[in-house]
């Protein structure tokens, strides 16, 4: 009995373990490629006010993307890093009275590893001028995510 | 080695254990001794502990107060007895025939210092129970002590603590926690907002007298939401009568310049007494092995190696009034819980910030982002003793004012708000639980009661999580514990239960452009009324025989879906993500199977607690590939888990002077179907070791009971994850503790040293609130902290 108990249960144990560990998990983040030369807006842009402009990104996964968003708030406040190890320099500290906000979700075709996300957008004429955020964040179809925070300025041309 | 050595050797000690046997037959008689020990009322006294002086034999009373010594020989006996909270009695008995006695005893808190007493009422307790049940006084705490109760607790194998700073931490048994595990003082369930990542658990760990961690579903004797365990404070020792006395403790950490007092007084007439406590903590910035952290690529310099703004206070106190006699025993406890404390400033939850406040200026300061909890309790716990009938009641009352600040800022539609209150949660809750346990009939013990509770939870601030929301349940159960003989106990029961919650709706406080242009106020949250009924039960059988405990048990439970799981929908700025609610959610279940065996022999002992459970329905916060206002968006979900794992506890007594003990705890998470079919589950603490050796050198004069010793903890590599976690290397720590008492005059003083993470060691601990932005664990802390008791 004891000799039985004694090689069953590892064995049991360890069909219990393969036959849970044999479904490959995807346990990598998605990649936002900055280096690229055609990217924009890059660390430290300026776009242009009743203007539009077009971004462009590269996005990869080891396995499939899923989708993508966009965020373009003002950084008036100066409240946060970007996550370039640039910095850009900053106009002075101001109150916002009309500053552009931009949020929007993309989709990206489905079973992609690679996507070039790229789309306009436009600057009203009445938006305040000054310091923004432009936030690219992409998931992957497993729910891993990752985000790029790029300090862009809006200005007149 | 040779063989002919051996046997020769075999043969050697077989012959002197021949020789020592026969010495000890020769000519002499040998006699039962039998009896029972009761308390002041006569009412029999379970698990005390009685021990023949000089002779190394000791028992314990059973379920009817009643012990027995087979074989003792004829002649005088010395008996000591003893019991958690009351006096320790000698009696010298002379036997020539069978013998039977009677022995009283009368109550007195200062035996609970006694570390031995409660020793065998705990060893009582724990193989009684087919649970698998671990039972610490406050000796443990006052020596493994950290920052909050659960990290002192986290030292027990199977518990842990998922920590925010060094001030707060949350409950986590065998990897669940949040909504998953409960804790109760004195049976009546503490009700705050368990939900929240960054919400810590509002009990001040210098009130606890006794505490019971049952591992596993304790539905059937503790409701919905014992789903993953329960942690039961047990404040009910009674002081002696006509005694004055009380305690004055006194705690300093050096890591974040805490120091903390906390003073305790009580009175005792004949029949009348009070208790009351008071508690004051104040600390700095905590500090880590590090000068700076780099998260993402944003990367923060740290003046002194702190943690801005991670300072903290806490305030509590407490008054008992107490009155027994001898069929009646009820006390009323009033208690106050107050804290504060920052939130690491460069990072709040995910979100990365650059503010104008100088957090630099002051190490001690609590600037924004923070939080202020205030929790208030009355509790009534009230035993009539009619014939032989028990009969308890608990009632409770509790408010928990939950405010969260943090600096006034505009995020994605939402414009700034006006001050700086983000959330603020106001829960009333009331409980009403009556149990009675059924006279010792035949083998069975019956016990039957009934248990209900109503929350009430209202909601402010400009940052919606969660809607307000009236939830009420009540639950009935019959259990029977079964004495087949004093090597077998069964137990065996079951519970209904009904509950229901009530949610508002609720609409954001500022407008949203929709696609057609137009602005409106969004719905977040709808009006829903559900209503959850469920059976919960276990069965369960213990094997006791000298030296060998054997446990098997087998239980059902279950909880409710939470407001939060059921009504969210919204933007978690702490988290950076977008959290929504299921309305159809089930009533989760878990089935679990739990072994224990026990193994105890001279001078060592082993204990081995194996587990595996089963979720048909986990309720768990997936992270898809979707976005809403730009932000990720989290779902709840129903998924299969299948878990698995357990502890393993070593003990060894090298010599008389110096002891070992070795534990580690595992925990194995696979969800089984969903869109996460194949990951873990997030907060899986990594398998976890600790390894202690202990000198507690004989000693006399005013050095008393001294020990010295040396801890180390391993823990593995995390790899098991699932998004948005990340994998957390392995570490070990380095710890000193020493410990004496102080024997001046006629009272004991209790003095305890610690030195945690010797070596300064720079560690991520996987299931810290900190972990994601990689903040490090707490560096090097001298730990001191100093018991003064006085009174008669």
């Amino acid at each position: 009995m004891k000799k039985f108990l004694f090689t069953a249960i590892p064995i049991l144990l360890l069909i219990l373990t393969y036959g849970c560990d044999n479904t490959i998990k995807d346990e990598e983040v998605p990649v936002i490629d900055m280096t690229l030369d055609d990217v924009f807006p890059q660390y430290c842009d300026t776009v242009y006010r009743g203007e539009s402009f077009t971004f462009k990104f590269r996005f990869t996964d080891n396995v499939e993307l899923g989708s993508y968003s966009i965020e373009m708030h003002n950084n008036f406040d100066h409240h946060t890093h970007s996550t370039s190890i640039v910095e850009c320099e900053l106009d002075p500290i101001k109150t916002a009275d009309n500053p552009l906000l931009f949020l929007d979700e993309y989709s990206i075709p489905e079973g992609l590893q690679e996507y070039t996300a790229t789309a306009t957008i436009d600057i009203p004429y009445g938006v305040d001028t000054g310091d923004y955020h432009f936030m690219v964040r992409v998931t992957d179809a497993s729910g891993w995510q990752t985000y790029e925070g790029i300090s862009v300025k809006i200005e007149d041309r | 080695m040779q063989p002919s050595n051996n046997y020769q050797r075999l043969r050697v000690v077989f012959t002197f254990y021949m020789l020592i046997g026969l010495i000890s037959l020769n000519g002499q008689n040998t006699f039962q001794l039998t009896g029972s020990i009761t308390d002041e009322y006569n009412h029999p006294l379970v698990g005390a502990a009685i021990l023949l002086q000089g002779e190394d034999k000791g028992t314990a009373t059973d379920r009817k107060g009643n012990f027995t010594f087979n074989i003792l020989t004829e002649g005088n006996h010395e008996l000591v007895i003893s019991f958690l909270g009351y006096k320790t009695q000698k009696q010298t008995i002379t036997l020539n025939k069978n013998k039977h006695i009677t022995i009283q005893l009368i109550s007195g808190e200062k035996e609970l210092d006694e570390i031995t007493v409660t020793e065998n009422a705990v060893n009582t307790r724990k193989a009684e129970s087919s649970m698998n049940v671990e039972v610490i006084d406050k000796n443990f705490v006052n020596s493994n002590l950290s920052g909050s109760l659960m990290q002192t607790l986290n030292r027990l194998p199977g518990i842990s603590s998922m920590d925010i700073g060094a001030g707060q931490s949350k409950p986590v048994i065998r990897g669940l926690g949040f909504s998953r595990v409960a804790v109760a003082e004195n049976s009546i369930k503490h009700e705050a907002q368990e939900w929240g990542a960054d919400h810590g658990l509002e009990i001040d760990q210098f009130t606890v007298e006794q505490i019971e961690v049952i591992k596993g579903p304790a539905s059937l004797m503790y409701g919905a939401n014992a789903i993953g365990g329960v942690i039961d404070l047990k404040e009910i020792s009674t002081p002696a009568k006509n005694s004055t006395g009380g305690s004055l403790l006194l705690n300093m950490h050096t890591n974040n310049n805490l120091l903390g007092v906390s003073a305790k007084f009580h009175k005792r007439f004949d029949k009348f007494y009070f208790k009351t406590h008071f508690t004051y903590t104040d600390y700095s910035d905590y500090r880590v092995p590090t000068d700076s952290i780099s998260y993402m690529s944003y990367y923060f310099r740290l003046k002194n190696n702190q943690l801005r703004n991670t300072a903290g206070m806490e305030r509590n106190g407490s008054i008992t009034l107490g009155y027994l006699n001898n069929n009646f025993a009820s006390h009323l406890t009033f208690s106050d819980n107050f804290s504060k404390s920052g939130f690491f400033a460069n990072a709040h939850g995910l979100e990365i910030r650059n503010s104008t406040i100088d957090y630099d200026r002051s190490d001690r300061d609590i600037d924004l982002p923070s939080q202020q909890v205030n929790h208030f309790k009355i509790l009534s716990n009230t035993i009539w003793m009619i014939k032989d009938y028990k009969l308890k009641t608990d009632l409770g009352f509790q408010n928990n004012y939950r405010q969260e600040f943090a600096e006034a800022i505009s995020h994605g539609y939402m414009p700034t708000p006006p001050d700086s209150l983000e959330r603020l949660y106001n829960k009333n809750t009331w409980t009403a639980n009556v149990k009675l346990e059924l006279p010792v009939h035949n083998i069975h013990h019956w016990t039957a009661g009934i248990n209900s509770e109503f929350q009430n939870n209202k909601i402010d601030g400009w940052g919606f999580i969660i809607p307000a929301f009236r939830s009420y349940s009540g639950g009935a159960f019959v259990y029977d514990n079964i004495h087949f003989s004093e090597k077998w106990i069964a137990n065996a029961g079951v519970r209904y239960d009904l509950g229901g919650i009530n949610t508002d709706a609720y609409y954001d406080w500022y407008n949203t452009r929709q696609d057609d242009g137009s602005e409106i106020e969004v719905q977040r949250a709808t009006q829903l009324h559900r209503t959850f009924g469920n059976f919960s039960w276990g069965i369960g059988a213990t094997r006791k025989t000298r030296d060998l405990i054997l446990k098997i048990n087998l239980g059902k439970s279950f909880r409710m879906p939470t407001a939060k799981e059921l009504a969210s929908n919204g933007i978690n700025y702490h988290m950076y993500r977008y959290e929504k609610g299921d309305t159809a959610l089930k009533a989760e279940e878990s089935y679990q199977l739990d072994v224990g065996l026990t193994l105890k022999k001279k001078n060592w002992n082993i204990e081995l607690s194996p587990f595996v459970n089963y979720f048909p329905n986990y309720i768990y916060l997936n992270p898809t590939s979707e976005y809403y206002e730009a932000q990720q968006i989290y779902y709840y979900n129903q998924s299969k888990v299948f878990r698995t794992g357990g502890e393993i506890a070593f003990n060894y007594d090298i010599t008389r002077d110096i002891n070992f003990s070795a534990d580690a705890e595992y925990i194995y998470s696979l969800q089984l179907s969903g869109e996460k079919k194949g990951y873990t589950l997030p907060f899986s603490p990594p398998l976890t070791s600790n390894v202690e050796i202990k000198y507690s050198p004989q000693s006399k004069g005013i050095f008393k009971n001294p020990t010295l010793g040396i801890n180390l903890k391993l823990v593995t590599a995390q790899n098991n994850i699932v998004p948005p976690e990340k994998k957390t290397a392995g570490y070990s720590l380095l710890g000193f503790n020493a410990g004496t008492n102080l024997k001046i005059g006629k009272q004991t003083t209790q003095l305890n040293m610690q030195l945690t993470n010797v070596l300064n060691t720079r560690y991520y601990d996987h299931t810290s609130f900190y972990r994601l932005i990689e903040v490090p664990g707490q560096g090097r802390n001298f730990i001191v902290t100093l018991q003064i008791p006085f009174g008669n």
